[in-house]
Formats: C-alpha cells, sequence, structure tokens
C-alpha cells in the first residue's frame, strides 16, 4: 500500500468546520421548502380568522386582509430564519418569542381599531339573517335554529360514530388478527375493496334504503351510514396494531390465570391504545365533517348538523355578510382543532405495521 | 408440585403432525430438559403442557388427573417465555402481582409474596420500573418472579437464556437451577442449547422431527447416543461420521483392517473430535492427514483435517498449537470410542465387537 501522509489538526478542523456549514446550509434550504410550502396552506385559515374578527356588513376591507399578510408573512419567515441560523436553544426560543411579541404589537397597531366581534351575533341571536337584512319576522318561527342546536347535533353524530367505529373496529379487528376463519383472507380485500369504492356512487340507494326503512331525515340513519362507510379501513387498521401486540404476552396472561376475555382487556387492550386514539380521532372528524350525506338525508332544521348551518348561512347571506360566514366557520373548525391539538402527541407516534395476510 | 405424565400425546394441526404421539415421566421437582433443533415439536409439547394447545391424542395427567381439556388458567403453571413477555403497560411490581389477581389473593398479601418473590429473584430495587427501563438480564428475572409467585405445580421454560449474553447465560443457568431445587418445583425447560441442557438438567429429552430420540442423563446421551441424531446433535464440535461398509465380520477402512460383530451393510462410524489422537505421519495403523484449518479456542484447540475418510475434526487440550496449515499428521482412531450406527435406521448397533486385525 502508497504511504499516504496523514492529514494535521488543521486539515481536520478544515474539513469539521465544512461538513458543520454544509449541515446547516441543508437545514436551512429544508425550513426555506417548508416556509414557502406551508404558506399557501396557513394563508387561508389566517384569512378566515381576519375576516371574523374584522369584515363589517357588506364587504370585506381587503386592506385589512393585505396589512395583515403583511404582518403574518414575515413573522413566519422570521421565525423560520431563527431556526436556521440561531444555534443555542433558550436564545432560539427569546427570539421567536420577541418576534410574535412584536407581531402582535404590529397587526394591533395597524388594524387594531377594524377588529370587533360583531360578526359572532350567530351564536346568541339566531334571528341574525332578518335583523341584518333589516326584514321583519315574517313567521313566529325563526328562520335557522340556535347554532347550539346544530352544534350540538354535530357533536352528537361524531361522538356517536366514534363509539361505534372503535367498538367495531377493535372487536373484528381483534378477531381478523388472531383467529383463522374460513373466509378471512376474502373478508381482508374485500374491506381493501370497500374502502377503495367511491361512497358518493351509493347516495341514491342509501337514500331509498333510508327511505323504505323509515330513517330518512334521522340522525340515527345518518349515523349507522357514515359509521358503515367509515368502519373498513378502521378495521384494517385496527387488525395491523393488533397483529404487533406478540402472541406470547397473550399466551402468558392465560397461563397467569386470566380468560381470554380478560387476557383481552387486560393485556393485549392497552398496548393498541394508540391505534384506538388514531381511529377514534379520524372518526370523530370524519363525522364532524360530514357533508355529502347529511346534506342528503336530513331535511326538518331541527336535525341539522354544523355542516348544513354554515351551507345555509353562507347561501342566505353570502355577498352580504361575509364576516359573518367566516366567524361561523371559525366557531365550526374549532373543536377538530383542539382534538388535533390534544392528540397529536399520540399521533404521531402511529405507525401501521406492515400488513400481514 | 407435580408428576407428570404424557401417555401417547400427539398434536396435529390437519394433516401436519407436530408432535407424534409421545410418552414421558417427570417425577415431582424434576429438572427436565427437553432438547432438539427448532421445529421438533419441543414447544409445541411445551405448549400442551402448559393448556395453551389441547392434544390432539393420549393423556395428559397432573399427578395422575387427565387435564387434556383442562384450560390453562386452571392448571397453575407458570411459563417464561424466550421473549420474557412482560405486560410493556405495567411496572414489575404489577407484572408479579397479575397472575395472583386471578387467585382471589388479598391485595396486600398480593403485594408482599410479589415483593418477597421479586426479592428471590434480585429484582427488589426494581418494582416501579416498567420492563422498557430494564435490562434484558432484569427482565429475564421479573419473568421467572411472575411465573413463580403464583407457586406453580409446573414450572415452563421456553429457552429462557437465549437472549442472553454469554456471561449473564452463566450466571442465570445456575440461578435458576439453585431456585428449582430450593423451591422443589417440577420444571420443563425447552432449548435448543445443549449447553443449557445439560447443564442444568437431571434428565435430557432429545427431540427430533416430533419424536422423541432419547430419554437419559448426559452421560447416556453423549456417550450412549441412541441414534445418529442424538450423537450428531449432542457435543461441540460435532462428532465425526465416516460413512463404511461391514461385510464378512470386516469393516474395510482405508488405514487399517477391524473386525466387527456387526452383520452386513452401511453403517456409519462416529467417533468424537476429542478422541481423534494427533501424532506424527506415516506411522502403523494411523490414518493420514493433513491440516486444513487451525481454529484456536484458548482452552482448546480445534484442527479441520482433510483424509481418506473424508473431513474430520480433532480437538486438542490445551493453546499450544502443534501443527499448523498444510502439515501432515498421523491420525489415531481408537476403536472403543467408535461409535457404530446402521445407515439405514439409523440406530446405533449396541455391540459392534470391534477389534483390530
Amino acid at each position: 500500500m502508497a504511504a499516504t501522509r496523514k492529514p494535521d489538526q488543521a486539515e481536520w478542523d478544515a474539513l469539521a468546520a465544512r461538513s458543520r456549514s454544509e449541515a446547516r446550509r441543508n437545514q436551512s434550504l429544508l425550513i426555506a421548502f417548508l416556509v414557502t410550502v406551508s404558506l399557501p396552506v396557513l394563508l387561508p385559515y389566517f384569512w378566515m380568522f381576519t375576516i371574523s374578527v374584522s369584515a363589517k356588513t357588506g364587504g370585506v376591507e381587503s386592506i385589512v386582509l393585505w396589512k395583515s399578510s403583511a404582518i403574518l408573512v414575515p413573522t413566519i419567515v422570521g421565525i423560520g430564519l431563527v431556526n436556521a441560523f440561531v444555534g443555542d436553544r433558550m436564545r432560539k426560543l427569546y427570539a421567536a418569542a420577541a418576534i410574535v411579541v412584536a407581531a402582535v404589537l404590529a397587526i394591533f397597531i395597524s388594524i387594531g381599531d377594524e377588529l370587533h366581534l360583531g360578526n359572532y351575533v350567530f351564536l346568541h341571536n339566531s334571528n341574525f339573517v332578518q335583523d341584518l337584512e333589516g326584514r321583519r319576522q315574517a313567521t313566529t318561527e325563526s328562520q335557522f335554529p340556535s347554532v347550539w342546536l346544530a352544534f350540538g347535533n354535530s357533536l352528537m353524530l361524531a361522538s356517536a360514530q366514534t363509539v361505534l367505529v372503535l367498538f367495531v373496529s377493535t372487536l373484528a379487528g381483534y378477531y381478523l388478527s388472531r383467529f383463522q376463519f374460513a373466509g378471512r383472507q376474502a373478508f381482508l380485500q374485500s374491506l381493501l375493496i370497500l374502502h377503495a369504492f367511491p361512497a358518493m356512487t351509493l347516495i341514491i340507494p342509501i337514500f331509498l334504503l333510508m327511505y323504505w326503512s323509515g330513517m330518512l331525515d334521522t340522525l340515527t340513519g345518518v349515523l349507522l351510514v357514515v359509521t358503515t362507510l367509515e368502519l373498513p379501513f378502521a378495521i384494517f387498521i385496527m387488525k395491523g396494531f393488533f397483529d404487533a401486540v406478540p402472541w406470547d404476552i397473550e399466551m402468558s396472561a392465560l397461563a397467569d390465570g386470566a380468560s381470554r376475555r380478560q387476557a383481552f382487556f387486560m393485556v393485549v387492550l392497552p398496548q393498541v391504545r394508540v391505534g384506538m386514539l388514531a381511529v377514534g380521532v379520524f372518526a370523530f372528524i370524519k363525522g364532524f365533517e360530514e357533508y355529502v350525506f347529511v346534506r342528503t338525508l336530513l331535511f326538518d332544521k331541527q336535525n341539522w348538523v354544523m355542516s348544513l348551518y354554515i351551507f345555509w348561512v353562507s347561501d342566505d347571506i353570502m355577498g352580504v355578510d361575509y364576516g359573518i360566514v367566516a366567524a361561523v366557520a371559525v366557531f365550526y373548525v374549532m373543536p377538530s382543532v383542539m382534538l388535533y391539538l390534544f392528540c397529536q402527541k399520540y399521533l404521531v407516534q402511529m405507525n401501521i405495521g406492515g400488513i400481514k395476510g | 408440585m407435580a408428576r407428570i405424565e404424557l401417555s401417547s400425546v400427539t398434536k396435529s394441526w390437519g394433516d401436519v403432525v407436530a408432535v407424534e404421539p409421545t410418552d414421558l415421566v417427570i417425577d415431582d421437582g424434576e429438572l427436565v430438559a427437553i432438547l432438539g433443533p427448532s421445529g421438533c415439536g419441543k414447544s409445541t409439547t411445551l405448549f400442551m403442557l402448559a393448556g395453551i394447545y389441547a392434544p390432539s391424542g393420549g393423556e395428559l395427567r397432573f399427578d395422575g388427573a387427565v387435564v387434556n381439556e383442562v384450560e390453562a388458567r386452571h392448571r397453575n403453571v407458570g411459563i417464561v417465555f424466550q421473549s420474557y413477555a412482560l405486560y410493556p403497560h405495567m411496572n414489575v411490581r404489577r407484572n408479579i402481582m397479575f397472575p395472583l389477581k386471578f387467585k382471589g389473593v388479598p391485595a396486600a398479601e398480593a403485594r408482599r409474596r410479589a415483593e418477597e418473590t421479586a426479592r428471590l429473584v434480585q429484582v427488589g430495587e426494581l418494582l416501579d420500573r416498567t420492563p422498557a427501563q430494564m435490562s434484558g438480564g432484569q427482565q429475564q428475572r421479573v419473568a421467572l418472579a411472575r411465573a413463580l409467585v403464583k407457586e406453580p405445580q409446573l414450572l415452563l421454560l421456553d429457552e429462557p437464556l437465549s437472549n442472553l449474553d454469554a456471561t449473564l447465560r452463566l450466571s442465570m443457568r445456575s440461578e435458576i437451577r439453585r431456585l428449582q431445587r430450593q423451591l422443589g418445583v417440577t420444571t420443563i425447560l425447552v432449548t435448543h442449547d445443549q449447553v443449557e441442557a445439560t447443564t442444568m438438567a437431571d434428565r435430557i429429552v432429545c427431540m427430533s422431527k416430533g419424536r422423541i430420540e432419547q430419554v437419559g442423563s448426559v452421560d447416556d446421551l453423549f456417550l450412549r447416543p441412541k441414534s445418529l441424531f442424538v450423537a450428531s446433535f449432542i457435543g461441540a464440535p460435532p462428532i465425526n461420521l465416516v460413512d463404511a461398509r461391514a461385510e464378512g465380520g470386516r469393516l474395510a477402512l482405508p488405514h487399517q483392517a477391524v473386525g466387527t460383530k456387526a452383520g452386513d451393510g452401511d453403517v456409519v462410524i462416529g467417533i468424537r473430535p476429542e478422541n481423534v489422537a494427533l501424532g506424527a505421519p506415516d506411522r502403523e495403523g494411523c490414518l493420514a492427514a493433513t491440516v486444513l484449518q487451525v481454529e484456536p479456542m484458548g482452552r482448546e484447540t480445534l484442527y479441520v483435517l482433510d483424509s481418506a475418510l473424508g473431513r474430520l475434526h480433532a480437538l486438542e487440550h490445551g493453546a499450544q498449537r502443534r501443527f499448523r496449515d498444510g502439515d501432515r499428521v498421523g491420525c489415531e482412531l481408537p476403536l472403543s470410542a467408535m461409535l457404530l450406527f446402521d445407515r439405514q435406521s439409523g440406530l446405533r448397533i449396541e455391540e459392534p465387537g470391534l477389534a483390530a486385525g
């Protein structure tokens, strides 16, 4: 082998400095990319919120939007830059906090006068449309139900769907994972096909089914339909989680004196908590945002859910008052955002394992 | 503590026979090792004893009572799995207390017994840790404590040491043996590691392809193997096997004429590496060979030889290496150390009557 000269300390240092600067450059590029692609996603939500607290009847002050965006974008870019170029953890936090405080101040100084909560009138006055349009009440009944009724219906639908989906998919997933039975393979395949099947094509048959079974225009009917459509995928995911639980601990529980059922509840179920959380959160959000089937199967305004409420609000006063529509939207989106905020820590741990036949 | 009897116990799944009809008696307080390669039916036997699989035929008796149909939870059997199978969501204390929950042991009493058993296996100070916070050896001890806390009538160990490093394995081996003697619990150890079996067990059951090949002490298996399988499975490095033919009371070997009482037919000669004595080449009655490879193992040295009888292993005690690669040597193959097997049936010929001449 040819004798090679050993690099001296200065050369080692140069190499180390180069890899440090390369790592920093790559990280900056990554952050720049993420900021760029996240802006179009964030802006509409930001605007929705801004409109809901600033717009006045008769039109949107677009200058407010521009001003607020002119503050938001530099804020995000600034935080990105801080992330890229400030090394120390504490200093990073202080810098980011300073930027946020400056942004809030800037917002109040530039558009503080425009902000108001008038658009949230719908929360306590269900006659706001007539009031807005200056019409006199034609009937004693108000045109819209209380938003709280729709909100309650939505919560009920979503919660009931969550409970049903969790209950069925957990038991079915366990059975599919652990037991051998005739038609198991076919069952698994049909689950996937059902999931791939576009549900919209079923609207007319489902309408007829609901009509004939007397469940048309009932929340129960809608609940059964949306739950059924959600189930195949949920079962499949839960099966994957059960597949990842080793047989050993279940057998161990049996030898320790547990019955099969006790082993399931005391030993197996706790291992799939993350899966249940994921399936539960997705089922809740699916139920909460459901539009197509509630639009088709529900008529009476006592049965309205939030998606119908926001549809009729925008149908009635769009072009007159964007502010109220935006405010209803903010109100509507809150539970989902809260749910994600509380559960995201667990959701990101989720790892849907390989598919075993 | 129980006396375990298997009479023609068998297990099959459809056409696949995992365990052929098997007879075996294990005395009260005995430690028996079931030794065999993977897939030989040893774990299936273990699971039948635990009550996780029901035997397809035959009778399984604990202290004379047939328990074929008795569920695992009623058998009072403790198992330690290869993976330890600790419940990941419970701390050590709750893991050890788990079996007592099903025996109606009052909580205070259960805590006391769990702590006592934990001290017995030297994990008394780890009671509040979860399995993820412990090393493999500690998990192993906890699994042992969980199996012992219910005072089982039968303790089953499924490859308990194979996930531990070599030093730990050594100490766990003697510790399990000590505990087993101290508690007098009937124990069955399933393993593919002959050292584990030979060092721990009172008796060894050697299994292959769902059948018991031989039951006996270490000496029985090592010096008087009943079959080719046992001879080749027991002993490391493995026994040298050489094909030969017996004809007219003689065995034709290239270096020596040997008389035998074995009838005419194809035979296999077995000779253990430690019985092959190496010396100067070209001596009378010695097999000429060439050293292919020298494997120093510290206390011993293994030579891989090429000879007229094919590839042979010779094991010499001591660290000195008398020969090097390529050396020519003469091997003495003492007739008293030769085992003779019938090639057709694989059974050992008990009275080979080998004599020089």
